[in-house]
This record gives C-alpha cells, structure tokens and sequence, in this order.
C-alpha cells in the first residue's frame, strides 16, 4: 500500500464547450505540500474545486482520503479543509465567532473547542483581535483567519486556492512560514499560486496548462529540465539587448524581469564572454553580468512559452 | 439532520441581522413602513364633500331634513340654490360633487308615508365621491324617515322597534362605519408580512455573492441543516411584526381585533413558514442579490397584490388565476387575518386554510431541498 492520499485519473470537468479540467491523473502523496502552478484560466481553481467536492465530475475517477469522489463527497468533506480565493468569511461576526462558527458546522468536539480555537489564534497571530470584526480585519489578517477556519477540524487535507494573491510581502511570508509549519507536521496541503517564489518552497510543483498537468515534479527536478545554464546581465536598455542577443548562436531563451536580462545559454561561463562581447560592441551599457541559478520563475516562463508555441 | 448544525447557522443569521443595519431595516421595520404607507395611500376616506341644495318644498321638515343630511364631517353645503341651471354651473365648476334636489311634495308625502321624493344629482366625472354623496345622503334620509315618522307609528299601535317605516338600509357587516381601513389593514397586514421572505431570498444569494457560500458547501453541512437554519431566524422576525402590526393596526387605525389572538399568532408561524419556504426556493435558484429581489416581488408581492383577494376579489378572476391564487400562502393567510380581525372566526372556520398553508409550506421545503445541491455547477 502506497500513501497516496490522492487519486485522479482522467479528472475531467467541463462547462459548455470548455474543458476546464481535461483529463487530469494526479497522485498526491500523504504529507506533502504540493504547488499547482499555471497560467490564469488554466483550471487550477477548478482542479481545487472539483477535489474538495464543490463541482461534479464530467469524466474520469478520483479518490480522496480513501473516498470516491463522485460517490462520497460529503464523506471527503468531513477530512479536507478548504479555502476559496475570494474572501468567504463572515464579515459581521468576529474573529472568534468565525472560528467558532466554523468548528460547530464541522463538529469539532465541545470539550476541545476551547484549546483548538486559542492555539489557532496563536498560531495565526490573531490573538489580540480575537474580537474584531473579519470585515474590519486586513487583507493578509482575513487569509490568516481564513487558514484557522480550514484548520478547526484538524483535516487531513488542506485544499488552498491562491491563499496569498493580494496580500503584502510580509503576510505572504508570514502565511507560508504558517504552511511550512504545517507541513513539517505532516498535514498534506495542496495550493494554487500564482507566485514563482511559493512553487519554490513546495515539496512538488504541478503545471497545469489548458486544464492539463504538463509537468509535475519537485522544484529542484523542474528547474534542473531547463536546457543549458543561465546568464544575468541588468541593463537599462534590455529591449535593444534582448533582440540583439537572442538570436546568437548558443543562446536559447531570453526572459526579461524590469531591467534584468535572463538568458539561457548552452553554455554559462562561453555564453557569458559571448554576450558581453556582443552588448560592448554595439555600445549598450550593463553592469551585474553574471553566471545565474535558475529560478522556477524561468523555468516556468520557459515552459509556458514553449507550450505556447 | 444534526441540532448543532442548525443552531450554528440560526445563531450566524441572527447576528447578520443584527449587525447588518441594512438587513435589520429590512427584517423589521419595512413590514411596519410598508403598512403604515399603504394603508395611507391605498385607504379613500372621503369627507367634506360639497353638495348644492336645491330646497323646492321649503317646509320646516325639508329644511330639519337638509340640516340632517350637512350634520355631518362627511357631506357639507356649499350652496343652497335656486335653479337647476345654478347646479350645474356649480358641478361643471366643479364647486360641488352632487347635489340634492328636493321635490315640492317632500313633507306632504313623507308624513303620509308615500315616501320622501327628492333626486340627486352627482359629478358622474368623479363617480367616486359622488357615490359616496347618494350613499350618505341615503343613509341620512333614512335616519330622518325613522325619527320624523315614530310618533306617528306609535300613535298607530306599533312600538318603533317592531317596525322601520323605510327600511331601505344597505347593511354592511363586520364593518358597520363602512370605514375601508377596518377591511383593507388586516389584508395589508397579510401582504406585508411576507417580507421576511424577501429577507431570506436575498440572505441565501448575499452568502453566494461573497463565497461564505462556496466556504459553506465544502464543510460536512447538511442541505436541509442550512436550509432549516437560515428560515429559523426570519420566521422569529416575521413573528415579532405579527405581534406589532396588530398592535399598530389597533392603537393607529382603530381596527377592531374579534378573534383570539394566539390562534393569530399560531397560524401567521403557519404562514411564516410557508411563505419563507417560498424565499428560500427563491433564494436557491437565484444567484445574486439584485436577481433574488426582483423575483421575489415578481413571485411574492405582486401576486400578493393582484391574486390574494386583498384588492380584487378572487370570485371575480379568471379560473387559471383562481388556481394560481391557491398556490399563494397570502390567499389563505389574507383570509385568516380578515377572519380573526373583523368577524373573529375561529379555527371551525379557518381550519381548511390552515392546512393550505401547512401542504405549501412543506411542498415549497420539498422543492427547495430537491433542488438545492451543495455544489457550485
């Protein structure tokens, strides 16, 4: 017996014409924090859904937590905590009403709703708002809220769908020290993000594109896909350097990031001689040119660009 | 179906009432605003309608009978005239609504009892209060008939009691004044407590329209939980203005109360709930709050309007419409105040209308947990 606690296999859904989720086999193991990356459109919200029970299936099987997806989604419900993208919380009630609200509908026991609500509180650094509104709380506070609320019933599966999308620097970080927590614990946690760096910190990364998983591997194993080796220079005139550069023999991909020109070359140290050699004699200034380690930020452009063509 | 479950929603709910200034006005006081505003506009109380009098017998009883008929709030003289020629200047002038024409042989004939000869003459362009002008003038002139002629009768060997020389009174039941308010506030009453299904209609679209909904559905909640839960609090609503508008209706308009009152309480939560499971139906198909108001006046007021017998008597409608009516817990409901306020019937009577509410109220739960799925498509 594997520790799968996840199952998909040929998880489709569509609405009218569309195939929002096409054919999806997915095996998410116990204990894992898996990131589901892709484009916008790309199905991620609808994969969250589908495996939370919120929509029917159109094709294919899936089981989780031992359940049938199909035919047990109120049984799957009981274990899975999860979290919608929009703010659904309850803007009226307070903090802790929202947590309480949320381990009554959830049956948390009475006895140990005291102990659960209070570390929860600490835990997501909301303590000293216990009574405050959610309305009135920020937007990184509600997500923290948000989380306490999916994490009441001590699930066995958190299912998170872009839990930090406008929420400031700081919160997201403070959110995913939370989930890393969390991990290191052994809850299995699935979330959507838009954001390269979150990938990062996943134990495995699935792309989703077109409502298909292109690619689903650890960060390191997806970064180390990437042909070649990569090369940094910043300069302020990157457009110019970009069109002048990318067709040169050895070089295979150019990213631009604001003023940082991110090349993929054959060859790192050859590649960088040959570039700076090329910008020099055409009289564009750079400074920081450097032999860079790929990020899943490349490594994902990198991907969708070469899906798109 | 677990009790925890439910309570956790109600308890929820009432603190959105609560809290949410704009549900709280909605739940509470817009039933009250609504009757007080069309019980105003909707109610014709007619006084001070100007009459012409137009006196050809000119005899000590005609001019008793014309200060009887101005005694009055209700009809006052403008002008007593000479000439039908000064009527009509005075109606196309529109000075006065009507006026009475008093024959030359009024007081002959009235005390040889043949009759009391006179006409009267109305604006049939305002048929309204011109109506109401022969109306009261009749009633008047028949007061003054039972009066002028008792002597007489007793002289006769008759006591007055045992007969009524002209006795050409349109009796009016359960509504002696004929005042409209008595049979219009109890049938208002009925309408405007069906709003707390709008309330409930546009609290299950506000919860899809800020995703607690979709938080909702990916817990273990039960349907009919959630369901049960967010009706509860609205019926508590619906029954605290059961307990005022009576009040209002009795201490503001004078309405008389006949019936028992718990068994008016007792039937308007029969009401609350039927007419809720309506909102909720609503509430379940609609997506959005703007969608769930309009259908909710589309299928709760306008019907209660137009099928519930409030204004238009439901004898009068077409068989279809006839039908449709009875789908309508206002029909029963509008039936059961008007019952308890006026005649003050009891459940001998209202027990077939009881139980239309209690089939509506549970098909309407039915149809609303058929079709509710705890899924977004």
């Amino acid at each position: 017996m594997t520790d799968s606690i996840i199952t998909t296999t040929g998880l489709t859904k569509t609405f009218r014409d569309t195939h929002a989720v096409d054919a999806l086999d997915l095996t998410i193991n116990s204990g894992e924090l898996f990131g589901l990356v892709g484009p916008d459109g790309a199905g991620k919200t609808t994969t969250l859904r589908l495996l939370a029970g919120l929509l029917t299936l159109s094709d294919g099987e899936a089981t989780v937590t031992g359940y049938d997806l199909r035919k047990e989604s109120e049984s799957i419900k009981k274990k899975i905590g999860y979290m919608a993208q929009q703010f659904s919380l309850y803007a009226e009630l307070t903090v802790l009403e929202n947590l309480r609200f949320f381990a009554e509908i959830n049956d948390v026991p009475k006895k140990e709703m005291a102990e659960r609500t209070e570390n929860l509180l600490q835990f997501a650094r909301l303590t000293e708002f216990t009574n405050r509104r959610a309305g009135h709380l920020s937007g990184g506070m509600q997500k923290k809220l948000a989380l306490a609320c999916t994490l009441i019933h001590e699930p066995k599966i958190l299912l998170l769908d872009e839990p930090t999308t406008g929420v400031d620097p700081i919160s997201r970080r403070e959110f995913w020290d939370i989930l890393t927590n969390l991990h290191l614990e052994g809850t299995t946690t699935i979330v959507s993000t838009p954001y390269m760096d979150e990938a990062d910190r996943c134990s495995r990364v699935g792309l989703i594109y077109e409502g298909k998983l292109v690619i689903c591997d650890s960060p390191r194993k997806i970064k180390a896909e990437l042909p070649g080796e990569m090369v940094e220079f910043l300069t302020s005139e990157w457009q110019k350097a970009k069109t002048l550069v990318e067709n040169l023999p050895g070089v295979l991909e150019a990213q631009t990031y604001g003023e940082a020109l991110h090349l993929l070359v054959e060859d790192g140290d050859k590649g960088l001689k040959q570039i700076t050699k090329a910008l020099t004699k055409n009289g564009i200034k750079f400074r920081g040119a450097r032999v860079a380690p790929v990020r899943m930020e490349e490594a994902f452009i990198s991907l969708i660009q070469r899906l798109e063509n | 179906m677990s009790l925890r479950h439910i309570l956790a929603i109600t308890r929820k709910e009432f603190n959105h009432i609560l809290r949410d200034r704009s549900t709280l006005i909605l739940v509470v006081f817009t039933p009250l605003a609504m009757l007080l505003l069309m019980a105003y506009a909707l109610t014709v109380e007619l006084q001070h309608i100007p009459i012409a009098v137009l006196d050809y017998d000119r005899s000590a009883t005609s001019r008793d009978f014309v200060q009887r008929i101005v005694s009055g709030n209700d009809l006052d003289l403008y002008a007593q005239v000479g000439s039908i020629a000064e009527i009509e200047s005075l109606l196309i002038h529109g000075k006065v609504k009507a006026a009475l024409v008093i024959d030359p042989n009024f007081s002959r004939d009235l005390l040889a009892m043949r009759g009391m000869p006179m006409q009267v003459i109305i604006d049939g362009t305002e048929p309204e209060s011109g109506g109401f002008a022969v109306e009261h003038i009749a009633s008047r002139a028949q007061e003054f008939a039972n009066m002028a002629l008792s002597t007489q009768i007793q002289m006769m060997g008759f006591s007055a009691d045992a007969l009524n020389p002209l006795d050409l009174r349109i009796r009016t039941w359960y509504n002696p004044g004929l005042k409209p308010r008595n049979d219009l506030i109890p049938g208002l009453i009925s309408m405007v407590l069906g709003m707390p299904a709008l309330s409930v209609a546009l609290a299950l679209a506000h919860e899809r329209e800020h995703g607690t909904m979709e938080q909702l559905m990916a817990t273990p909640i039960g349907r009919g939980e959630l369901l049960v839960g967010k009706m509860i609090p609205y019926i508590v609503a619906g029954l605290v203005n059961v307990i005022i508008l009576p009040l209002l209706a009795m201490s503001w308009f004078n309405v008389p109360f006949n019936g028992s009152f718990p068994l008016f309480f007792a039937l308007s939560a029969l009401f609350m709930f039927a007419v809720l499971s309506m909102g909720i139906i609503i509430g379940v198909f609609m997506k959005t709050q703007a969608a769930a108001m309009g259908v909710s006046f589309l299928m709760i007021f306008f019907p209660g309007f137009f099928l519930t017998g409030i204004f238009f008597p439901i004898v009068s409608m077409p068989e279809i419409m006839r039908l449709e009516s009875l789908g309508m817990p206002g029909t029963h409901y509008a039936t059961i105040t008007r019952g308890i306020f006026l005649p003050g019937v009891g459940m001998e009577i209202l027990w077939p209308y009881a139980i239309m509410l209690i089939i509506l109220g549970f098909s309407f739960t039915g149809i609303a947990a058929l079709f509710f799925r705890k899924k977004l498509g």
